[in-house]
C-alpha cells in the first residue's frame, strides 16, 4: 500500500505510512472534479462579469494547488501543534470577522470579506475549523487545567461569535457553526435535553431571523411558495439538472449554465449535473459521504475525546456546508450560499477547507505518540505496538 | 455488541488510561465505570451521527434522481436555442433513415384560388462567429468564401480577426449553404435560424398581399388584416384571386394606362354571385418584395382607398333607386334641357344631339346629366339619402384589406336640392372603385347587395367548415354569398337589358366583345384639382362592365386617372374611348380562363331577349313622367328652365360638371 519502505524513516515516509490513503484518494478526487467543473463553469461567469477567463482558471488552479499543499503540510503536524495553532487561530479569526463589520467589503449586501490584494479573504471561513477544535479541546481537556467546565467557555466564545455572524449577517456560516458545536456537544455525550434544547433554540432562532431579517424571509417564502415571487435561480438550476438527465450533456455542452447566476460558486453542482449528468452527481455526492461516514466511524475505534471531538466537529462542518450547497441547489432546501468543498470557486473556502481536511487527516493519522505510552504497546492486536 | 466491549476493554487507550488514572487515589472505581460508558456513549452518538449523515446525503441523492431523471423540468427553448439549431443539420440518426425534416416555418403561405403560390415563407439562415473561438481567420474566410460566393473575403477576414464575441458574417443564407458550412466543421461559426418571406410573383396582386415587416408582421394588404391567422395556423390562405385573371387585368390596363398616359390606372374583376373578387389591380403597384422601397404613391390602393367622384356610372344606380322605389317606369320620359344651380349649370356634353324629352333607356344609353338629375329629383332627398345608405355608398366598403377607405359623402344638412342632382349623376360624392363594382354587382345578379371578399369561398377553411366531416363523394358545395336584398328580380331583369342597351346602342360601344354579351356603363367625371375646382379636360374615366348579360357572371371595371387623347380617340378622353376598349381586351382574354366561351351561334336570339326598345310603348290607362308631369320638378327650377329654353344660349363654359 505504501510503496515507501519501512526502513526509510524520513519525515514524508511516515507522513505517507500513517496517513489514510482512502480520505486522502477522495479528497484529490474532488480536487480534480473542482478543476474539470471549474473549466465549465467558469467562462460564462467570466465573460459576464467581464474578466478574463484566463484569469479566472489561472486563480483556480492556483487556489487549488495551494489548497493540495496546505493539506498536505497540515496533515504533517501534530496533535499538540494543531490544538496550539487553532486556539491562536479562533482568536485572530474572532477579531478579523468583527473587522469586517468595521472595514468589510461589501458583496451582494453582506459583509463578509476583507479586501486583499489578489483576493478577497472570508475570516468567517477560518473561523468556523479553528472554533471547532477550540471547543474540543475546552470540553475535554480545559478541565484537567483549570477546573472550570469548558462548556461555559465555549458557549461564551460561541456567544460572541453568534452576535458578529448575526450582524454581518451569514446566517448560513452561523447555521454551519452552531451545528457544529450541538453536533461536538451531542457526542460529548451531553444530556438529551440539552441537545433538544439547543434544536428547538436554533428553529427558534431561524423563526426569529425569518421574521426580522429580510433577506431570509424572502428566500423561505420562496422556498416554500415556488409559485409565487422571483425564483429564477433555483428554476435555472433545476432545468440544468433536468437538462443533463441520466448522463449529461457532455462536456462543454452545457446551455443552461450560461444563463446560471454564480454558476462557478454556489451552484457548481448544477453546471455538474447538466454537462455530466446524474451518474457523477452521484460520485460526488458518494465521495463527500464516504468522506464523512468514513472519518466518523474511525473515530469509532479512536479512544482520545479531545481526537474524537475535534475530527468530529471538523467533518460534521465539511459535510453540512456541502449538504447546504447540494441541497439548496437541487431546492431541497432554502437557497443558502455556502460553497461546494474543493469544487466551487473561491480562495476563501478552498483554503479553509484544506486546512480542515489537513486538519482531520492529522487527527485521524496513525500516531506515535509521546514515550509514556510505549510500555502498554505491548496488545498484540494493536496497530501501534507494529509501528514502531 | 461483545467485539465492542472487548475493544473498550482491551484496546490500548482506555488500558493506558486506566493506568494513567492509577496513581490518582481519588479516582473511584465508580468513576472509572462512568468514564467507560461515557465512551461507549460517545461512539453510539459518532455512530448515530455518520447515519445522520447518510440519511442527509440520502436525501440529496434522491432529490438528485427526481430532478434529473424521475421528474426533470425540461429547459426553456431559449436557454437551449443555440444547442438545437432549427436547421437540417447533420443529425446522424435523421441522415440513416433518410429523414430530412425541414424547419417549421412560423407563417402560412398565401395562395390563389387554384393554389399558386402568391406569398410564402422561405428558411434562412445568418452566419456569425465569435472571432475569440476562431483558430484561423484566413483559412476560415477563404473556406466560407467557396460556400458563399458574395462573400467578401478581406471583410470577413477583418471580422473574424476583431477582438470581439460577436460578428455576423452573412445573413439570409440558404439551408444549403448552411449545412455545406455546418459540414465545414469550424469552430466559432454559428447560425442564427430565420424565415424570409418572399413573393414570387413580384408585383403581381401586390396591393392585395401587402408586405411584413423585418420582423415577420403583415404590415399591409391581406398580411396585416390576417396576421394573426397566418401566425396561428401553417395552413394556406387561399385567396379569391384568380392568378391568371389578375395577369390579363394587369398587363391591358397597365397597356392602356401607358397608351393614353394615365396618371394610375385601377381594375377590378369580380364574381357578381359571390362577391368574391378575381383580380384587383392599382397603378402604379410595386414589387412586394421591395415594399420599404416603393414610394408611397405606388403603396397607394386605389381600387379600395382611392375615392373617385363615379360620374355617369352612378347614373345606374340612380335608376335602380327610381325603378325599385316605383317613382320612374322604363316608359317614362325626362327633359335634358341644361339646369341652373346657383352659378352652376348642369347641362350635357351634346346637347343639341338630344332631343328635349329622353326616354329613360335613352337617358342612360345617351348618358344625360339634367335628365338623371330630373329622375333625383322626383325619388328626393330623404329617400335618395336612405337609398344610399341602404346600398352601401355611405360606409366603408367592407373588404379583407386594412386600407379600405371611406367614402367622401355630403352630410345630411349639405344634403339639398342641388346634392340631390348631382349625386343622381355621379357627382358630389366619392366612392372607391370597390364600392361601385359592388353596387352594379348588385343591379345585375338578382338585387343581392353582396359583401366582397378577397377569400376563396371554395376553400374549406377559409369557410370555418374545418369541423364538418369532409365527404369526398358530394358535389363540392355551393359558395354561398352572403349578401342581402335590395333589388326585386324584376328590376334586376330591366336593369341588366338598360346595361346591355348601353353597348349595343349607347356610349359604351367600345366595350363590345363578340358572343359575351358585354353590358355595362361609362362614367367620365372631371378631376378635382388640389385646390377645390374641377379641372378642365383632365378626367377620370372608367368603364363598369358586366358579362355575358344573359346570365351575368363577373364584372369587369377599369378606370384611369388623367388619360391624355390620342388620334384614335379623337381627342376624348372620355371612358367610352380609353376605358371601354381596356375592359374590352380584358373579357376576351380572361372569358376562356373563367370557362366561359363565346356564344355566336345563339346571338341574334339572346339579343333579342336582352332587347329593350329606346322608346319603351307607354302601357294604356298610365300617365307616364314627361312634359307636363314632372312631379320631382322644384318650383325653382321651371322658371329657370324657360329661361334657358328663352335664351338659347346656355352659358356652356360655366358648366361645372359633364358626362357621356
Amino acid at each position: 500500500m505504501s510503496g515507501i519502505s519501512r526502513s526509510d524513516n524520513s519525515l514524508l515516509a511516515r507522513w505517507w505510512r500513517n496517513i489514510d490513503h482512502w480520505m486522502l484518494g477522495s479528497v484529490g478526487l474532488l480536487i480534480g472534479f473542482g478543476y474539470i467543473l471549474m473549466m465549465a463553469a467558469s467562462p460564462a461567469v467570466a465573460q459576464r462579469i467581464g474578466a478574463s477567463r484566463d484569469v479566472f482558471i489561472f486563480k483556480q488552479v492556483m487556489f487549488l494547488s495551494i489548497a493540495a499543499l496546505t493539506i498536505i503540510f497540515i496533515s504533517m503536524l501534530s496533535t499538540q501543534t494543531i490544538k496550539k495553532l487553532s486556539i491562536v487561530g479562533t482568536f485572530i479569526a474572532i477579531l478579523a470577522t468583527a473587522y469586517t463589520l468595521v472595514h468589510g467589503m461589501d458583496i451582494k449586501g453582506a459583509k463578509r470579506w476583507i479586501a486583499l490584494p489578489i483576493m478577497s479573504l472570508q475570516p468567517s471561513e477560518f473561523l468556523k475549523p479553528c472554533f471547532a477544535i477550540c471547543t474540543a479541546w475546552l470540553l475535554t481537556e480545559w478541565k484537567k487545567r483549570f477546573y472550570i467546565p469548558g462548556i461555559f467557555i465555549a458557549l461564551g466564545v460561541y456567544a460572541v461569535i453568534l452576535f458578529i455572524l448575526k450582524s454581518q449577517p451569514d446566517i448560513g456560516m452561523l447555521a454551519v457553526i452552531t451545528a457544529v458545536l450541538l453536533t461536538q456537544l451531542f457526542i460529548n455525550g451531553l444530556n438529551m435535553f440539552w441537545i433538544f434544547s439547543g434544536l428547538g433554540g436554533m428553529i427558534a432562532a431561524f423563526v426569529g431571523a425569518y421574521v426580522v431579517l429580510p433577506h431570509v424571509r424572502s428566500r423561505v417564502e420562496r422556498f416554500l411558495h415556488p409559485e409565487v415571487g422571483d425564483h429564477y435561480q433555483i428554476d435555472t438550476a433545476l432545468r440544468a439538472f433536468g437538462n443533463g438527465g441520466l448522463w449529461g450533456r457532455g462536456p462543454g455542452e452545457g446551455r443552461v449554465k450560461d444563463l446560471l447566476p454564480d454558476a462557478h460558486a454556489d451552484f457548481v453542482f448544477a453546471v455538474a449535473g447538466e454537462e455530466y449528468g446524474m451518474i457523477i452527481c452521484c460520485l460526488i455526492i458518494f465521495i463527500f459521504c464516504f468522506i464523512v461516514v468514513r472519518t466518523l466511524l474511525k473515530l469509532i475505534k479512536e479512544d482520545d475525546p479531545f481526537i474524537i471531538l475535534a475530527a468530529s466537529g471538523l467533518i460534521t462542518g465539511f459535510g453540512l456546508q456541502a449538504f447546504i450547497n447540494m441541497g439548496s441547489t437541487l431546492h431541497l432546501i432554502p437557497t443558502k450560499g455556502m460553497t461546494l468543498p474543493f469544487i466551487s470557486y473561491g480562495g476563501s473556502s478552498a483554503l479553509s477547507i484544506a486546512l480542515t481536511i489537513g486538519m482531520v487527516l492529522a487527527l485521524t493519522r496513525r500516531r506515535i505518540e509521546a514515550p509514556q505510552f510505549f510500555k502498554n504497546n505491548n496488545q498484540p492486536f494493536s496497530k501501534r505496538s507494529i509501528l514502531r | 455488541m461483545r467485539y465492542r466491549d472487548d475493544r473498550n476493554q482491551g484496546s490500548p487507550r482506555a488500558q493506558e488510561r486506566e493506568n494513567r488514572a492509577e496513581p490518582q487515589p481519588h479516582v473511584n472505581i465508580k468513576k472509572k465505570k462512568k468514564n467507560y460508558n461515557r465512551m461507549d456513549k460517545t461512539r453510539a452518538r459518532l455512530l448515530i451521527t455518520a447515519c445522520g449523515f447518510c440519511c442527509l446525503y440520502g436525501a440529496v441523492s434522491f432529490k438528485l434522481t427526481m430532478a434529473t431523471i424521475l421528474m426533470p423540468l425540461a429547459p426553456q427553448k431559449q436557454q437551449i436555442a443555440p444547442q438545437v439549431p432549427a436547421i437540417p443539420k447533420s443529425d446522424p440518426k435523421g441522415v440513416m433513415s433518410g429523414d430530412f425534416a425541414l424547419p417549421q416555418i412560423k407563417r402560412a403561405s398565401i395562395i390563389d384560388r387554384n393554389g399558386q403560390i402568391l406569398a410564402i415563407s422561405l428558411p434562412v439562415a445568418q452566419v456569425y462567429a465569435n472571432p475569440l473561438e476562431i483558430i484561423d481567420p484566413a483559412d476560415v474566410s477563404k473556406k466560407l468564401k467557396e460556400i458563399l460566393p458574395k462573400l467578401d473575403v478581406n471583410q470577413t477576414y477583418e471580422r473574424l480577426s476583431s477582438k470581439k464575441q460577436f460578428v455576423y458574417l452573412a445573413r439570409d443564407i440558404s439551408p444549403q449553404q448552411e449545412v455545406a458550412i455546418n459540414n465545414l466543421g469550424i469552430p466559432g461559426l454559428y447560425f442564427e435560424a430565420g424565415e424570409r418571406r418572399r413573393y414570387p410573383l413580384g408585383r403581381l396582386a401586390s396591393h392585395i398581399l401587402g408586405s411584413v415587416d423585418i420582423d415577420d408582421h403583415g404590415i399591409a394588404g391581406v398580411e396585416k388584416y390576417f396576421d394573426q391567422r397566418l401566425m396561428d395556423t401553417r395552413h394556406p390562405l387561399r385567396l379569391s384571386i384568380d392568378t391568371h385573371v389578375q395577369t390579363v387585368v394587369q398587363e391591358e390596363v397597365e397597356a392602356a394606362k401607358n397608351k393614353f398616359q394615365a396618371e394610375a390606372a385601377c381594375g377590378i374583376v369580380m364574381d357578381v354571385h359571390t362577391g368574391e373578387i378575381l383580380a384587383m389591380i392599382s397603378l402604379p403597384d410595386y414589387d412586394s418584395n421591395q415594399f420599404s422601397k416603393a414610394p408611397p404613391n405606388s403603396r397607394f390602393n386605389r381600387a379600395t382607398t382611392g375615392m373617385y367622384e363615379p360620374g355617369s356610372t352612378f347614373k345606374l344606380q340612380n335608376v335602380a333607386m327610381a325603378l325599385e322605389l316605383g317613382v320612374a317606369h322604363i316608359w317614362d320620359r325626362f327633359a335634358t334641357a341644361p339646369i341652373r344651380v346657383g352659378r352652376f349649370t348642369i347641362k350635357d356634353l351634346r346637347t343639341d344631339h338630344f332631343p328635349p324629352y329622353l326616354s329613360l333607356p335613352e337617358v342612360m344609353a345617351y348618358s344625360s346629366n339634367p335628365a338623371s338629375a330630373h329622375i333625383g329629383l322626383d325619388v328626393g332627398a330623404e329617400r335618395q339619402r336612405e337609398w344610399m345608405q341602404r346600398m352601401g355608398f355611405l360606409a366603408r366598403v367592407p373588404i379583407e384589406l386594412p386600407e379600405s377607405g371611406r367614402p367622401i359623402v355630403p352630410s345630411i344638412k349639405n344634403w339639398g336640392i342641388s346634392t340631390v342632382m348631382t349625386i343622381a349623376f355621379g357627382h358630389g360624392i366619392a366612392e372607391s372603385p370597390l364600392a361601385i363594382v359592388r353596387g352594379t354587382a348588385a343591379t345585375v345578379n338578382g338585387g343581392i347587395l353582396l359583401k366582397p371578399t378577397l377569400l376563396s369561398l371554395q376553400d374549406i377553411s377559409n369557410n370555418d367548415l374545418s369541423q364538418q366531416p369532409v365527404d369526398n363523394n358530394a358535389p363540392t358545395p355551393q359558395p354561398k354569398a352572403q349578401g342581402e336584398r335590395v333589388l326585386s328580380e324584376k328590376t334586376s331583369e330591366t336593369l341588366r337589358k338598360i346595361l346591355r342597351l348601353d353597348v349595343t346602342k349607347g356610349t359604351g360601344k367600345n366595350g363590345e366583345v363578340p358572343g359575351y354579351f358585354v353590358g355595362g356603363k361609362t362614367g367620365t367625371s372631371e378631376k378635382v384639382s388640389k385646390s377645390g375646382g374641377y379641372l378642365k379636360h383632365v378626367n377620370v374615366s372608367a368603364f363598369t362592365a358586366v358579362f355575358p348579360m344573359n346570365d351575368p357572371k363577373y364584372a369587369v371595371y377599369v378606370m384611369l386617372d388623367s388619360p391624355k387623347p390620342t388620334k384614335e380617340t379623337h381627342g376624348w378622353t372620355t371612358a367610352g374611348w380609353n376605358a371601354a376598349p381596356a375592359v374590352s381586351k380584358i373579357i376576351g382574354r380572361i372569358g376562356p380562363i373563367l370557362n366561359l366561351f363565346p356564344n355566336t351561334k345563339d346571338a341574334a336570339t339572346i339579343d333579342a331577349q336582352l332587347a329593350i326598345p329606346l322608346r319603351p310603348p307607354v302601357p294604356r290607362g298610365i300617365r307616364p313622367l314627361g312634359p307636363g308631369n314632372d312631379p320631382g320638378d322644384p318650383r325653382l327650377n321651371r322658371p329657370e328652365k324657360n329661361k334657358e329654353k328663352s335664351k338659347k344660349k346656355p352659358s356652356a363654359k360655366a358648366s361645372s360638371t359633364r358626362s357621356q
